[in-house]
């Protein structure tokens, strides 16, 4: 993985010192809150319900054995013993304290780790594809790219007070799991005429109050000239989007209102000017940075491996787990594993410092030390040997992130809501650990099938609730939580967004009601067919009419 | 004349600077961790008290994100709004982090 050079050390230390004087400042009342607001949101640090809350960016996901443990050792010392993975591939902690902030800073600083940017009308951390490096459908490396954007866009003082934040996304592969059409530029890896590897660029997509899918502006960019074509993105959105108006200040708005022919006319007008200009990256940069993403040293397996084979055979539970936890590696007789952050009855995304310690200490015996976050709120060793998950399958059930239940019911993504969010309008923990309770049965789980449920607790839509094959949006209607349901959204190469089947639920309904889309589902489908499949085939008017009956 | 909505009494809320703690306005001038302790007003003047105290504690650097709130009438003190009763006791879902309306005698 990426190593910092001076360069990253050195500004990631002056931010961290810097900060320091900022909050002895504030403490001594030398600077007013309206001063030092933007300040601590600069370094990530919110206030929630009940405390400070502390985001740290996880660029593209990925973490190392040594970060993890600095990571478990900030959530016992400075928090209450846990913290909360995101959408955003980064991770939160609920219990923060303003004067405790700069030691916690400084203590991130030493694993190459901080807060910046991960609040604020900037570029936020770049997301890309949990498998990165090893899924056998990918084309090249999204790690390359989302690194090279995270450092031309850190600290980019022409891009640090953009109308409103901003998120990228990249996916090397044409299978894609890193949502890219629902980002403000999601990129993917693509072949050109010529066989070369360059960029499709989509713009434009969001969720929130108005959900966009991306338009697509450019359907191939020569690699070398990346960074000039998002300058000339950012720079149109910087001087035409919306300031006005926060809930119109997304790139997605001003994409939809001069319409993706004219914006993308504007971008390459713009190109043309700065290409000229020596911003992109020169070839020989990209190539030190992408010796950073070079494989570990695998050893030469045949496959299939005997092993693992037999004791599938043997075990019906281990079966089951690699059939939905266990992944397609690229390198013959390895695999990567996801690790279930969604115990039945659990909090979606939460661990433990001992369960991360628990991870890092087995990603450091079987996945040569790193670990993924995914946006999906669980934990990836990417570069298990298949010989190995036997003995990882036993050990992860010790520590809890065993549930075989990876793409189905009770993988919910579920925002913090309104138990810690001072912007949501209801709760959303308890409705997916409800949900999870009651499809509690893995057997029905496994006959279910891939279903994607997501839960926000307001209309910014942190989880991610438009993209849901069911969709959940906790709203608050004279002070009674409800919870409206949307069907078909998708955040695959496929993506669409989810559609409002009608007036909303209590809490309690809304448990019946998901029951109740599912049974439908189940009673219409093809066989083999998809939850998605078949929404898409039948359309929404079944699942009304089966959940308003009698209503 | 026009029917006016029933005023409820109020309390003053905020949180701590330094540690972001929920916190409550009580009748010593001083603020406690427990919605129990809060100095409940019940007319027009003892609410504007809770908003001169609620700007004097924030320029004095004591709190921030202060709002005075609903709570239930009559009987014990229980915020009237879910969030307010969620901050008044902690996440719904980590009862064993959660502190209780009354200091624990």
């Amino acid at each position: 993985m990426y190593a910092y050079d001076t360069f990253d050390q050195t500004i990631v230390r002056e931010r961290t010192s810097a900060f320091r004087d900022q909050v002895q400042r504030r403490l001594k009342g030398e600077l007013t809150e309206e001063q030092f607001r933007p300040l601590r949101l600069m370094n990530g640090l919110y206030l929630q319900l009940h405390a400070y809350m502390l985001r740290i960016a996880v660029p593209y996901g990925t973490l190392s054995v040594k970060q993890l443990r600095k990571l478990a050792e900030i959530a016992r010392k400075y928090d209450r013993g846990y913290g909360h993975f995101t959408t955003r591939q980064n991770i939160q902690f609920n219990w923060i304290k303003l004067e405790q902030m700069p030691d916690i800073l400084a203590e991130l600083a030493e694993v190459e780790m901080h807060g910046i940017q991960t609040s604020g009308n900037c570029i936020r951390n770049v997301t890309a594809d949990h498998f990165a490096g090893v899924a056998p459908d990918e084309l090249d490396d999204p790690r390359v790219v989302s690194e090279i954007i995270r450092q031309w866009s850190t600290f980019h003082p022409e891009f640090s007070f953009l109308p409103r934040k901003f998120k990228f996304a990249v996916t090397g592969a044409e299978n894609d799991r890193a949502a890219v059409q629902w980002h403000d530029i999601g990129i993917q890896l693509v072949k050109g005429d010529g066989g070369e590897v360059g960029y499709r660029i989509y713009v434009g997509g969001g969720m929130g109050r108005t959900p966009v899918i991306a338009s697509l502006i450019r359907p191939f960019l020569p690699k070398d000239q990346l960074l000039s074509y998002l300058e000339a993105i950012m720079r149109t959105y910087n001087r035409y989007g919306r300031r006005d108006n926060i809930y119109k200040a997304r790139i997605k708005i001003l994409v939809r209102d001069l319409g993706p022919e004219e914006f993308t006319r504007q971008v390459e007008e713009e190109w043309a000017e700065i290409r000229k200009t020596d911003v992109n990256l020169p070839a020989e940069e990209e190539e030190r940075i992408r010796r950073f993403f070079s494989p570990p040293t695998y050893e030469t397996i045949s496959a299939p491996v005997a092993d693992y084979e037999k004791a599938k055979s043997e075990n019906a539970a281990f079966a089951r787990w690699s059939e939905t936890n266990v992944h397609p590696h690229k390198i013959p007789g390895y695999a990567a594993v996801t690790l279930s952050l969604k115990p039945i009855g659990g909090i979606p995304g939460d661990a433990t410092a001992e369960q991360m310690e628990g991870v890092a200490d087995l990603a450091e015996q079987f996945s040569f030390g790193e670990v993924r976050v995914t946006h999906i709120q669980n934990l990836i060793l990417a570069d298990v040997k298949q010989a190995d998950l036997f003995t990882l399958w036993q050990k992860l059930s010790d520590i809890g992130f065993a549930t075989a239940n990876i793409g189905l019911v009770s993988d919910i993504i579920a925002c913090p809501g309104l138990d810690y969010c001072s912007l949501a309008n209801a709760r959303s923990i308890p409705i997916s650990q409800r949900i999870s309770e009651r499809f509690e049965d893995l057997d029905r789980q496994y006959d279910v099938g891939p279903l994607q449920i997501k839960i926000s607790g307001c209309i910014n839509a942190c989880g991610h609730h438009h993209a849901g094959h069911i969709g959940i949006l906790g709203v608050d209607r004279n002070g009674q939580e409800l919870y409206q349901v949307t069907l078909g959204g998708a955040g695959d190469e496929t993506a669409s967004v989810g559609k409002l089947i009608g007036p909303g639920f209590t809490a309690d309904e809304v448990i019946d009601v998901v029951e109740n889309v599912v049974n439908t589902y189940l009673g219409l489908r093809a066989p083999k067919e998809t939850f998605l499949a078949t929404y898409r085939r039948v359309g929404v008017e079944p699942f009304k009419e089966n959940v308003y009956a009698g209503r | 004349m026009a029917k006016t909505k029933e005023q409820l009494p109020k309390i003053l809320t905020a949180n701590d600077l330094l540690t972001g703690a929920t916190v409550y306005y009580t009748s010593a001038g001083t603020w406690s961790s427990h919605a129990a302790d809060a100095l409940v007003a019940n007319s027009p003047e003892a609410i504007d008290s809770l908003t001169k105290a609620a700007a004097d504690a924030f320029a004095a650097n004591l709190v921030i994100d202060q709002a005075i709130v609903d709570i239930d009438a009559g009987g014990e003190i229980r915020p009237a709004r879910l969030r307010e009763m969620i901050r008044a006791t902690g996440p719904t879902v980590r009862l064993d982090l959660n502190k209780s309306i009354s200091p624990i005698k």
